[in-house]
């Protein structure tokens, strides 16, 4: 099947396989899903380079990360060169500049879309932080709700406006601009001091402990995102969970709303949702790309 | 071996019978690794690719695949058209033969892994091993891993303790054995009976069973007593540090970082009750500001 994107024509593999065997989602509807999300989803992954996660069978079977953009990558697929320790002569990343890139990541059966904290310009300025809320059994994404709210006033008393996104799985992201000169010597440090903050606020329900035995019935806050290997799932992503999922933008107040309505089910978004969304709603996450904000004095050790 | 993670799984596929089977690495080599410092500063070095034409460094990306057809001719394959010719993705064993071990010469034996059953494939895989025993038969298979295809041999391992286990063995092919004719021309030689006598009683009086620990790396030994000696007190050099560490920071920031939200709570009066289980709020008026859409706010 061939398939017109912008100025290129994309050669479609096996539109018809169903990737989310349980809701009968083929690649097709992948690939229609990112087309509608296009121009949204766009400048999250604009200059960043792209990790793929790919499920060539389906979320049933097995997944494989891709950081090396393919070789059989056609001429308009860019590409960036990120220098590695551990790899010689760097990794070859894909960067998603553009609609025709996208669909032909996501024929690549790459569901999840995991983009690098800074933009290839700037390989040690992390433009955000993240942080990913992860509720351990019996906790679930209601406590991971309570424990964002405190999270983003603990932010908030430094000066740091947060933003929060399903992460399309179990929990929650939070995150929060910074599109300042800072490195990633300065955020992880102080990521990981606004975790131990946290925890000690609330050893109940928080821990920044990556122990899996230690996190049962309380949220897990992964801090250590901040790092300039590390990977994020991009918002409004697909997820390679059983249904299709999509890593969504909410808005603190959606949060409180479905908290107190004891909603679980209010944060999950399918990708039909998500498009509804956009069209209502627009582009919840905007300002991550444009807000500026500083890290607290003090934090820049 | 129980707990040790796969590197492959895939399936034995035995007449009409697929057994799914997780493979793990059955040696791992023991040798003493040595990392290439720079004689001057102890920095790490890194190979680079070089044109020798001009001396520049060549990125990866400008690489390309050639086959020396003769002197200095090169026919060049990308990427794209080696995939025409990569083996299906299978990822399976395929059993096509059994014959006897002793039929294999050991020089086509490359490397060996363990096959464990993938779950709920324990009994069909328990029949292939009984059944194997049984027969004291090899299977010779076709594996693909990794775009690559290969010969194995798949053979039932005990550990001595009861317990057995299929153990994979990749192989050679008969075109990699380089054959005896290329060695050119053995000088020979007769020897008489009674030398023969003589080496037969050698040979006789070292006869034993064969025990692997009896055997160990005496030269890895000694090089691993020199470094250890090193490290306790002599030189060890340690790498200049090109960032500065990170670690180890985040608790004093935090201490630093509680100071001055203790400070902020003080002056605003606002008690500190933030994180109990149904309070939402740390600060009056943090609340219900929703999203800044589109907004653009610099902070202070």
């Amino acid at each position: 099947m061939d398939l017109r994107v912008g100025r290129q024509l994309l050669q479609i593999s096996n539109p018809d396989k169903v990737l989310y065997p349980r809701d009968n989602f083929t690649k097709s509807n992948v690939i229609e899903y990112y087309t509608a999300v296009a121009e949204t989803i766009l400048p999250y992954l604009r200059d960043r380079p792209l990790t793929l996660k790919r499920y060539p069978d389906g979320v049933e079977k097995p997944f494989f990360y891709e950081k090396h953009c393919p070789d059989h990558r056609p001429g308009f697929v860019q590409t960036v060169n990120v220098l590695s320790e551990r790899n010689e002569g760097g990794i070859s990343y894909c960067v998603v500049r553009d609609a025709a890139t996208l669909i032909w990541v996501a024929n690549l059966a790459s569901l999840e879309l995991h983009v690098l904290l800074f933009r290839s310009t700037k390989p040690d300025r992390p433009t955000m932080m993240v942080f990913d809320l992860d509720p351990g059994a019996p906790a679930n994404v209601l406590d991971c709700a309570r424990v964002a709210l405190d999270f983003r006033d603990l932010l908030k008393h430094f000066a740091l406006e947060s933003f929060v996104k399903t992460s399309g799985s179990k929990g929650l992201h939070i995150v929060v601009p910074l599109n300042t000169a800072v490195t990633f010597d300065q955020t992880k440090p102080l990521a990981h001091a606004m975790a131990l903050l946290m925890e000690k606020a609330d050893p109940k329900s928080v821990t920044t402990n990556m122990k899996r035995e230690l996190r049962g019935g309380k949220v897990f806050i992964d801090w250590s995102q901040n790092d300039q290997h590390k990977t994020t799932v991009c918002a409004y992503s697909l997820r390679g969970t059983a249904r299709p999922s999509v890593s969504t933008p909410i808005t603190w107040a959606e949060l409180s709303k479905a908290l107190r309505a004891n909603n679980a089910d209010g944060f999950v978004f399918s990708p039909s949702d998500v498009v509804k969304r956009i069209q209502k709603k627009g582009d919840l996450l905007e300002p991550l790309l444009q807000l500026k904000q500083k890290l607290p004095r003090g934090a820049m050790v | 071996m129980a707990g040790a993670r796969a590197i492959w799984s895939g399936s034995i596929s035995f007449g009409l019978v697929n057994i799914p089977v997780k493979m793990h690495t059955a040696v791992r080599e023991d040798r003493i690794n040595f990392h290439m410092l720079h004689d001057q500063d102890k920095v790490r070095l890194q190979r680079k690719m070089v044109c020798p034409e001009d001396g520049k460094d060549v990125h990866p990306e400008h690489t390309v695949k050639g086959y020396e057809i003769a002197k200095g001719q090169y026919v060049i394959v990308q990427q794209a058209e080696l995939q025409g010719c990569a083996p299906e993705k299978t990822r399976s064993i395929e059993i096509t033969d059994f014959v006897e071990l002793s039929q294999i010469d050991p020089i086509y034996f490359d490397r060996a892994y363990y096959l464990t059953p993938a779950e709920h494939a324990a009994k069909p895989y328990r029949l292939l091993l009984e059944a194997m025993k049984r027969s004291g038969r090899v299977g010779i298979a076709r594996i693909v891993m990794h775009d690559k295809e290969y010969l194995a041999a798949l053979r039932t391992l005990g550990d001595g303790n009861g317990g057995d286990v299929l153990c994979l063995s990749t192989m050679h092919f008969g075109n990699e054995i380089v054959p005896l004719d290329q060695l050119g021309d053995l000088p020979t030689a007769t020897v008489g009976e009674k030398e023969l006598k003589a080496a037969d009683q050698l040979i006789q009086s070292l006869l034993t069973d064969f025990d692997p620990a009896k055997y160990h790396d005496e030269y890895k030994g000694c090089v691993m007593s020199l470094i250890e000696k090193k490290a306790n007190g002599e030189q060890i050099v340690i790498e200049q540090a090109t960032h500065p560490r990170t670690a180890g920071k985040a608790p004093d920031l935090m201490a630093a970082l509680q100071a001055s939200l203790a400070k902020a709570k003080a002056a605003s009066g606002v008690k500190s009750n933030g994180h109990a289980r149904n309070g939402h709020s740390v600060t009056a008026g943090a609340n219900g500001q929703g999203h800044p859409h589109g907004r653009r706010k610099k902070s202070a």
